[in-house]
């Protein structure tokens, strides 16, 4: 496939490698000619200096054959722009980054419960397909993972029936002992097993260690059951601390209080605290200095069931979920944008991180597969990929079974989908037209994976 | 720095220099001459040594890192020449090692400096192994790799940025890949059609294609001792200089035309513009000094004249009539244009006209600056504004180029050359042009200097092929560092 990506940000730059890696052809434009050089040094990429806003520089990138183009500048407005001649001048699908909330609230109908995922409605006469806002998903992944059951995010397939569930493995009778050995009450199938930050595509002998996160591929039902087997259920949250007033820590609060949460949030800038004031109904809204550990005691944080960090700076973050660790807050969540930090966070004591990145990364990433794919999402950090595709007639694994049609031996079938019935394990038998087929695969492999299904 | 990586390389890189071996191998067998022992057993220690690094030598994680990139480059064209002078050495053809090598790598830097007293003496076998240096040298052994071959990620971008000549060479395509593919293609497309029409027009065939693998590359050789003159025929003269004066163009540009049929990248190029500009008024300027000073009549004056400009203005070095007789002012225009050269991104060799245009602008700028210091001025090229960094590389290249020039005068001077060889035998290899004045002009060879001089002026070709810094870091102590 043919991209554009408008903006060699922290974002763009992400995204670009990661197209790369899946051997698209990719062109960057980026106004900055430092910037530019810096990608040409990293990534087998066209780059183009320029503004992505002008059709010139658009021609010059050839937008006219892109099959997608991503618009993710610093501004809001460009991106809408860009998406916008872009789709003037022919690129066949537009994905625009828009932050700011206020923006989203024009293209987002209002949720009916606050648990309802909101629906995103397309404005056509924007020319924008997409619209990807970190600042929205960062936050419904926060409230997700301090609601829900378990510990960790789910990703959803098959409309939500089929889910992969991320655990780690706490429950001393499965440490130490290896996959074959271990009952599961449900069927299911272990996509990945991540430990200290590698991701390991499981085999029936290996040896699960404590502290390993580990992917589950079940029926939504059975999704609670098997989290039993593997970790511990946490303990449900009734007040939350909320450090950093930002976008994302405003959404998070008003979720949270939604649900009847108590919440605080501890916002730096005095100007800023009042604008939030004025906004949240029930949560309290303090001004100060969250790496101040006199201030935390005193505002009695180590009494909360959660903290949540939310600033801009990544560093501040980490460290000030350690430093409401330390006082003794059973957990501490972290909203990150490098993808560098991940590892280090977790390893030195944060329980949950979550990226902008990868969660803007996984929402563009099903756009980009050929053959049917209709939803995609990473799996442990980044080297894996779980894609649901439907199988077409023409298909080549069509009537066939999975081995037969050659699906590559790194890449494991996590369910099949056949009229209602919802086959997992996969079974070896033949795949018929229409069926749903869940496939997790390393990265470098989806072009061969992406064959059998074209 | 992970030398063992680049050797794992290089032994892919070697296979191919062996398979191409072959062609010879088959044309020496098909004439019964007693060289094809000497490809046979250069082709299995080629390929053999190639297989030996690529199966055993593991090729480690990840992609290569810019130094590691240079590193195979310049030991990539290193390996391609000390084995490609096995056939040179094991057939016995020349007398010492140091002049298998000079042959050698004046083939792969398209240079065509040779040092055979008689080359129509020689097996037709040798004769075509030597063409197809060239001809392998000429758009790059590196880019053919990385054409070839899908497995370097980022560092495939440093190896072609390494090997192409030119500042930073723009990017035809989003893939460095297929960029490379498309400078092939294009290559290769260039000389069968030549082939074709060399056929048609009467050149024998063995002849065509020793013409057709020397012509594209702009390297020089022929299987004749007189060169081009040797046939005195104007058909392939036009042939021949139609296809030397496309192969000192951009090839980028022809990639628009073809595969994007846009004229106006083409025409709106400033450097293409020069270039065009250059090689008319060169002509007429030489024809012109033919016709006042040496009695000829206007069609043979321009009919010589025009063929030497183009062969030296590209750095081909074919040569029609004995330019070394010409008058002075003519000889002195084809020592200017030894030092400019084709374009960037061409199969050319020497500074490149875009280089001399920036050179020219910012003397310009400079002047200006001279009496309204505060004057803002950028230099453009075409429509865009050259970057301060873009215009330092370019100067600084220059001053390296001037440098090597007055050094290599010295060396060449000391080995016993009287100042119009030294310093064009210098200006010849340094640009990839081939023949010069005086001593090493187009009728005589590079056999009779001192072997000291010849190792000088074979790193020389290296180094210009290469365009300067890409070999002259691996010399910096500090390269080899971590830092």
């Amino acid at each position: 496939m043919y991209i554009i990506v408008a903006g060699a940000g922290v974002v763009g730059l992400h995204i670009a490698s990661t197209l790369v890696e899946g051997k698209h052809e990719v062109t960057v434009i980026e106004p900055s000619a430092t910037v530019v050089e810096n990608v040409r040094s990293q990534l087998d990429v066209k780059t183009i200096v320029g503004n992505a806003a002008t059709p010139r520089i658009l021609r010059e990138a050839e937008v006219s054959r892109a099959d997608l183009i991503i618009a993710v500048t610093h501004s809001d407005e460009t991106n809408m722009l860009i998406c916008f001649l872009a789709k003037e001048l022919g690129a066949a699908m537009t994905v625009a980054r828009v932050r700011n909330v206020e923006h989203v609230g024009y293209f987002l109908t209002a949720a009916k419960s606050p648990s309802a995922a909101r629906k995103i409605i397309r404005p056509k006469s924007l020319g924008v397909d997409l619209f990807i806002s970190p600042e929205v998903e960062v936050a419904n992944e926060i409230i997700n993972v301090l609601c829900g059951y378990c510990a960790i995010p789910l990703s959803n397939f098959a409309e939500g029936r089929v889910q992969i569930g991320e655990f780690r493995v706490e429950q001393e009778k499965i440490i130490n002992k290896s996959l074959k050995d271990i009952k599961f009450p449900a069927p299911c199938v272990i996509a990945a097993i991540v430990r200290s930050g590698k991701t390991i595509v499981p085999g029936e002998g290996d040896i699960l260690e404590q502290d390993d996160h580990i992917y589950i591929v079940a029926e939504r039902e059975s999704m609670d059951k098997l989290g039993e087997v593997v970790t511990k259920p946490q303990p449900p949250v009734s007040s939350v601390v909320v450090f950093g007033g930002g976008r994302v820590g405003l959404l998070v609060a008003e979720g949270l209080e939604k649900q009847g949460i108590s919440v605080k949030v501890i916002e730096r800038s005095l100007s800023r605290s009042q604008e939030i004031a004025a906004e949240l109904e029930l949560a309290v809204v303090v001004q100060g200095d969250a790496t101040d550990r006199d201030f935390l005691m005193e505002q009695g944080v180590s009494s909360a069931d959660a903290f949540v960090s939310t600033t801009e700076s990544d560093e501040l973050n980490i460290l000030c979920a350690l430093l409401a660790k330390n006082l003794g807050v059973p957990r501490s969540i972290v909203a990150l944008n490098r993808t560098g930090y991940i590892p280090l966070a977790e390893a030195i004591g944060v329980d949950i991180t979550i990226s902008s990145l990868l969660l803007t990364a996984g929402k563009i990433a099903h756009f980009v597969l050929h053959g049917g794919a209709i939803s995609a999402n990473f799996v442990g950090g980044e080297e894996l990929q779980a894609i649901e595709f439907v199988v077409s007639s023409a298909a080549s694994v069509a009537e066939r079974s999975l081995t037969e049609a050659g699906l590559p031996k790194e890449a494991i079938a996590g369910a099949i989908i056949h009229n209602e019935e919802i086959i997992i394990p996969p079974d070896n038998t033949a795949i018929h037209p229409g069926d749903h087929v869940i496939i997790i695969s390393p990265l470098s492999s989806i072009p061969s994976v992406e064959k059998i299904f074209k | 720095m992970r030398i063992i990586k680049v050797s794992h390389y290089l032994g892919l890189l070697l296979v191919i220099l062996g398979l191409f071996m072959l062609l010879p191998l088959i044309i020496s067998l098909i004439l019964g001459e007693s060289c094809s022992v000497a490809f046979a057993i250069s082709i299995g220690i080629s390929v053999g040594t190639g297989l030996l690094l690529w199966r055993f030598v593991p090729a480690g994680e990840g992609g290569l890192s810019r130094r590691e990139a240079i590193l195979l480059v310049v030991g990539g064209w290193v390996f391609a020449s000390l084995f490609g002078t096995l056939p040179y050495a094991l057939a016995g053809t020349f007398p010492s090692y140091i002049d298998a090598l000079f042959e050698a790598v004046s083939g792969f830097t398209t240079t065509g400096a040779t040092v055979f007293a008689s080359v129509e003496a020689q097996f037709r076998g040798i004769i075509l192994w030597r063409s197809i240096t060239q001809w392998l040298g000429g758009m790059g052994i590196i880019t053919l790799f990385v054409a070839l071959f899908p497995i370097l990620g980022i560092g495939a971008a440093h190896l072609v940025e390494a090997e192409m000549p030119g500042p930073q060479s723009d990017r035809l395509t989003p893939r460095i890949r297929d960029t490379a593919k498309a400078v092939w293609i294009l290559y290769l497309g260039f000389s069968c059609l030549e082939f074709i029409l060399l056929l048609i027009f009467g050149a024998p065939a063995f002849d065509a294609l020793n013409i057709t693998l020397t012509t594209m590359p702009t390297g020089g050789f022929t299987p004749t001792d007189l060169s081009i003159g040797a046939y005195n025929s104007p058909p392939v003269e036009i042939i021949v200089l139609i296809f030397m004066a496309f192969a000192g163009v951009n090839f980028g540009l022809y990639y628009y035309l073809i595969w994007k049929r846009q004229v106006k990248p083409i025409i709106s190029n400033p450097e293409f513009r020069m270039y065009v500009i250059i090689l008319v008024v060169s002509s007429l300027l030489v024809a012109f000094d033919l016709i006042r000073n040496m009695g000829m009549s206007l069609e043979p004056a321009l009919r010589y004249g025009s063929l030497q400009v183009v062969s030296i203005m590209t750095t081909t070095g074919y040569a029609s009539a004995d330019f070394d007789v010409w008058p002075v002012f003519a000889k002195g225009v084809l020592l200017v244009l030894m030092i400019i050269g084709a374009s960037a991104g061409s199969t050319g060799g020497a500074l490149k006209v875009i280089r001399l245009l920036v050179l020219c602008k910012y003397a310009y700028r400079r002047i200006l600056l001279a009496f309204n210091p505060r004057a803002v001025i950028h230099l453009k090229f075409g429509r865009n504004v050259l970057s301060e960094t873009a215009i330092s590389g370019i100067l600084g290249m220059a001053i390296v180029y001037f440098g090597i020039i007055i050094i290599g005068f010295l060396v060449m001077s000391a080995v016993g050359l009287d100042h119009v060889s030294a310093l064009s035998s210098v200006l010849a290899t340094l640009g990839n042009v081939g023949p010069g004045l005086g001593l090493v002009g187009p009728t005589s060879n590079y056999l009779s200097i001192h072997p000291l001089g010849k190792v000088f002026l074979t790193v020389c070709m290296l180094v210009g092929r290469l365009e300067l810094f890409t070999v002259l870091m691996l010399v910096v102590p500090s390269f080899w560092k971590w830092r």
